[in-house]
């Protein structure tokens, strides 16, 4: 099944494209934010196809953490 | 039980590995595309209490939440015997399937055509606030109906974007169209996807129909309940499942998505139609066959606003206690039939389920396209990218920009 675990944004770089890092669990990786122009540092993403697709609510990121939690796929965390 | 998911694998947006198999001559005897990306988290869902596991599963594919939302639903339902919600339930989750449906196609556009993906995504995002979601995952259904009807103001801001998003989605496809479609798709399977009680194509059907290469229609609107008679997996709990239709046996390799949808029924909306006709046509293709799908899901949109039922009406039935048995929910998603089955016992604890995702269905399309390509090419990358391309795992490669997909092909000696 595919799997999308909410990542934090970390930094973006404006642009026609603009694109975005994003970190978790020790992973720098880059993402096209350009299908979520409202999506600004700190926010919580969800990538698909190395595209950021959308953009969770701090509560709605804590939720996935914790179900992923629930199932030991990954160390929990808590939303900033 | 645990599992370990590898976060690389599942953000890199170009990983993609194929193993190409040789035999003692160096033919290409096979081509499969590796799935490990994939976990199956079936077994996690043993013994959980069942109506948790709709929440759960689309929490962790957060891809696609609406559409696990909505079949787990469905399963559950099935649990209890509920075989109809009311029309004002059925009018919300529909508008939110439909929302859901362009969100995801529209991905694909991005990196072509930014400005008419964020018109589209405009209109996916108002209809599914309108159907009662406005974040990300989905909070419209519960067992039995729906949370609540429409909210009328938020109908009418969703109706004023029908027109643009219309003309945009119709332009897209336009330009799809015109096109020449890959060479690649030379699949004998049938084709299989969701149709209503009189056969036209329909996207959260309660009805399934397969249709084979030559036109011959092997199952003609069967029942969710029917399920473990229809398809099977060769191996289940595997990643790559293999499924196949049980009334073909090992020959009953079947397809799923835009392009199975197009090529199995007819589409009911006037717009896709005439574009559907044109794609049938014109030799088909899976971006094509996405963009008409989009038109489609843009005018079942508008359809729904103008419905009274959408805004009023009972949003739900009781839902009896279930006892030992099995539920099966599906829906036609953006990449095709999803399948949730769950099996539970006396306490409506889960024994056993199955999550069937478009992606494990449609493996055994893209294996085909992958060998074709590289008996053709060998290992050229920008043919097996295309194969790729064009059965859109739901992985993070399917729409790399050409060249960027970082494919990894390892060749193996076999049979």
């Amino acid at each position: 099944m595919c799997i999308a675990i909410p990542v934090r944004l970390t930094g973006i770089t404006p642009g026609v494209m603009p694109m975005g890092t994003v970190e978790h669990a020790g992973a720098t990786l880059a993402c096209c934010l350009a299908y979520v122009p409202e999506a600004g540092i700190g926010d919580y993403v969800v990538i698909q196809n190395g595209f950021a697709i959308d953009v969770l609510d701090p509560e709605s990121a804590a939720l996935s953490l914790a179900a992923f939690a629930e199932l030991g796929a990954v160390p929990a965390e808590t939303p900033a | 039980m645990t599992t370990r998911l590898v976060l690389d694998e599942i953000l890199d947006p170009g990983a993609a590995r194929v193993v190409v198999t040789r035999d003692a001559t160096g033919r290409v005897s096979e081509a499969a595309f590796d799935l490990a990306g994939l976990p199956r988290v079936d077994g996690l869902l043993t013994g959980r209490p069942a109506v948790e596991v709709p929440a759960l599963v689309e929490r962790l594919c957060g891809i696609c939440p609406a559409a696990h939302h909505l079949a787990g639903m469905r399963a559950l339902e099935a649990l209890a015997g509920v075989t109809a919600v009311p029309p004002t339930a059925e009018a919300v989750r529909r508008l939110l399937h439909a929302g859901a449906v362009i969100a995801i196609h529209v991905v694909h556009l991005v990196a072509t055509d930014p400005d008419a993906a964020l018109v589209l995504r405009r209109l996916a995002k108002a209809a599914m606030a309108t159907a009662g979601s406005p974040g990300h995952f989905p909070a419209t259904a519960m067992p039995g109906g729906v949370v609540a009807p429409a909210m009328p103001d938020r109908r009418d801001a969703c109706a004023a974007l029908v027109p643009e998003a219309l003309a945009v989605a119709r332009r897209v496809a336009e330009r799809a169209l015109s096109a020449p479609p890959g060479s690649l798709d030379g699949f004998g399977g049938a084709d299989v996807a969701l149709v209503d009680d009189v056969g036209r194509l329909d996207l959260f059907g309660s009805r399934l129909r397969a249709v084979a290469d030559d036109g011959t229609v092997l199952i003609d609107g069967a029942p969710a309940s029917d399920w473990d008679s229809l398809v099977a997996e060769a191996e289940p709990g595997s990643s790559a499942p293999r499924p196949y239709l049980v009334a073909l046996g090992s020959r009953g390799t079947y397809r799923v998505g835009p392009v199975a949808q197009l090529r199995v029924a007819d589409v009911p909306t006037p717009e896709a139609a005439g574009l559907q006709t044109a794609w049938r046509t014109g030799g088909g293709g899976a971006s094509a066959a996405r963009a008409v799908i989009v038109v489609h899901a843009v005018e079942t949109i508008a359809g729904l606003l103008g419905a009274p039922a959408l805004v009023a009406g009972d949003v739900s039935v009781p839902l009896p206690p279930s006892g030992p048995g099995v539920g099966v929910g599906w829906v036609d998603g953006a990449r095709g039939l999803l399948v949730h089955r769950y099996e539970v016992d006396a306490a409506g604890v889960i024994a056993r389920a199955t999550i069937l995702t478009p992606t494990a269905q449609n493996e055994p399309w893209l294996g085909e396209m992958l060998r074709a390509a590289a008996q053709d090419r060998g290992t050229d990358r920008a043919r097996l990218e295309d194969a790729i391309r064009e059965a859109d795992p739901c992985l993070p490669c399917s729409s790399a920009p050409a060249g960027a997909m970082g494919l990894v092909v390892d060749t193996v000696e076999g049979p």
